[in-house]
């Protein structure tokens, strides 16, 4: 079966520091991966040179078998992958329902387009309690949540997410993934997290994989991650 | 203080606004300070007389009656601008600010050269709409109809500029890649599009200033936009780069302290009123380094 989406021998720099390096990865449609690993890993800019946010120093990059990498971040994004990205950046002058409506400007299906304004409200009703304030006024967990109604609202096929958990309160997290896991299954999204915490992961359940030093070193099931000490030994140096 | 000098402040701090608020956009967007916004004025000015190095200046599209030859000066100015980000920034889209701001200085050269060899350097006499000169009776001040007409129209600009800023998709797209422009393209937003339109609203803020600065004067000068363009980039400094509506605020203010100086300094100060109020943007700047409005989301891209 073809991917979704397949990363081929992708490597990253930056200037002479190398972010990734010989990195292959394939994700199902409909998947839930998790990508962890200590800072420095290579994960944000495995998601930033998907999103085409960095360029690819080699590699390839597809989604549903077309090439994506070489395209800019616009051109991919109009292709339906979308990016939540790191510290969820979203336009603090812009009113939240402006944020919501920044990235419908590609889309064509304009009933459609109100049908996911309401999916988006009636899952985080803040954002409709809120919609015609200042996104910047927003707490941070609710920063969180218009990032990812945000990200949904261009009718993504794949979703990447970068540390939703970054800076919030535990609970806040919970919710930020039950909205996530919800809002996947009723839309078939295929969904790439990057999340630091395994017992989190094996929580939420997915797929899991381990980066070290711009590669992947470890691809399994997020329970069995917890249950392992992989982490620790990624973390800590091990025997790899 | 006089009416009169109310009507003289507003219409001097207006055309300052809408000088600033051509930098400021164009800023906003690709954080670039266009130094060739002056010479895009230069050009304005130029379109209106037939191109030739003699003393005396034929009016070519000057001629045509207002109602077309204002729309027709506003869209040379948005196409001469739209055409130099094709030709000159496109092509420097990933490079540093400072060889983008390097290169609008280029382009203005450029600009210039191209007008002193197509006119020759000499100012040249035009008279635009010289009957707009005649004073109007409002209670104590009389007014030259042009200054009316002048704040009328900063009024109409300031007003649906801001509107198309917040209601239209184009609008809100640039507002978006202002505040976070890689953010802006993940969402699909296209950057050609959103700099083509803050280059093409720019070019058509320098055409109108171009229009008021002949109208007023009676004189085309291929320099005559690098004054108005250094106070407006003053403007936008004070108002807070990126701000709009700091640098609308900011123009009206200087503008307005400029008249007010002229009118209130003593005769043997008044030859100096630049450096007073040139002291006073220190001071700002001293107190506010940011500028008076600046922005909170506008990090400077890097």
């Amino acid at each position: 079966m073809m991917a979704k989406l397949g990363v081929y021998d992708l490597a990253v720099r930056y200037g002479k520091l190398t972010a990734i390096s010989d990195l292959s990865l394939a994700v199902a449609e409909g998947e839930r991966v998790f990508v962890s690993g200590p800072n420095g890993a290579g994960k944000s800019s495995l998601l930033s040179a998907i999103a085409g946010a960095v360029r690819a120093a080699h590699g390839r990059i597809e989604m549903d078998g077309e090439i994506l990498s070489g395209l800019g971040a616009e051109a991919i994004a109009r292709r339906g992958l979308s990016m939540v990205p790191e510290g969820r950046r979203i336009f603090p002058g812009l009113t939240v329902l402006e944020n919501l409506s920044v990235g419908t400007g590609m889309r064509r299906d304009r009933s459609a387009v109100a049908d996911d304004l309401e999916t988006v409200f009636t899952a985080f009703p803040i954002l409709r309690e809120r919609a015609r304030s200042a996104a910047g006024a927003l707490s941070g967990g609710q920063q969180q949540m218009l990032a990812i109604a945000r990200a949904l609202m261009t009718n993504p096929k794949v979703m990447m997410v970068d540390e939703p958990s970054l800076g919030l309160a535990p609970k806040v997290v919970d919710e930020v993934y039950d909205r996530l896991c919800q809002l996947q299954a009723l839309r078939g999204l295929t969904l790439v997290i990057v999340e630091q915490s395994s017992a989190r992961a094996a929580r939420v359940g997915g797929r899991m994989l381990l980066m070290r030093g711009g590669r992947i070193v470890a691809d399994g099931d997020a329970t069995e991650f917890a249950a392992r000490d992989l982490l620790a030994e990624a973390y800590f140096g091990g025997a790899a | 203080m006089s009416l009169q000098l109310v009507f003289d402040a507003l219409a001097l701090g207006g055309i300052y606004a809408v000088a600033a608020l051509g930098i400021a956009l164009i800023f906003g967007v690709m954080r670039l300070v266009n130094f060739a916004h002056g010479q895009f004025i230069a050009c304005a000015v130029f379109a209106l007389i037939v191109p030739s190095t003699d003393a005396l200046a034929v009016l070519g599209l000057g001629a045509l009656p207002a109602p077309v030859l204002v729309p027709l000066i506003l869209l040379i100015g948005a196409g001469l601008a739209v055409l130099a980000e094709a030709l000159v920034f496109r092509p420097m889209r990933n490079a540093s600010p400072v060889a983008l701001m390097v290169g609008s200085f280029a382009l203005g050269v450029a600009l210039q050269n191209l007008l002193l060899a197509l006119y020759g350097g000499r100012p040249k006499a035009v008279s635009l709409w010289a009957e707009l000169g005649q004073p109007v009776q409002i209670a104590s001040a009389s007014v030259p109809l042009l200054q009316l007409i002048v704040i009328a129209a900063v009024a109409v600009i300031l007003a649906g500029l801001a509107l198309m800023l917040r209601k239209s998709r184009l609008g809100l797209e640039m507002r978006a890649a202002a505040e976070d422009f890689t953010m802006a393209r993940m969402l699909g937003v296209r950057s050609n599009r959103v700099i083509s339109g803050a280059f093409a609203l720019s070019g058509g803020l320098a055409a109108v200033v171009a229009l008021v600065l002949v109208a007023q004067t009676g004189v085309a000068d291929v320099r005559m936009g690098g004054q108005i363009m250094l106070v407006a980039f003053i403007a936008t400094v004070v108002g807070g780069m990126g701000s709009l509506s700091g640098a609308v605020a900011a123009g009206l203010g200087i503008g307005a302290a400029s008249a007010l100086l002229q009118a209130g300094l003593p005769a043997d100060a008044r030859p100096f009123r630049d450096a007073f109020l040139y002291g006073g943007v220190i001071l700002v700047l001293l107190f506010r380094p940011q500028g008076l409005f600046a922005p909170v989301g506008a990090k400077p891209r890097v």
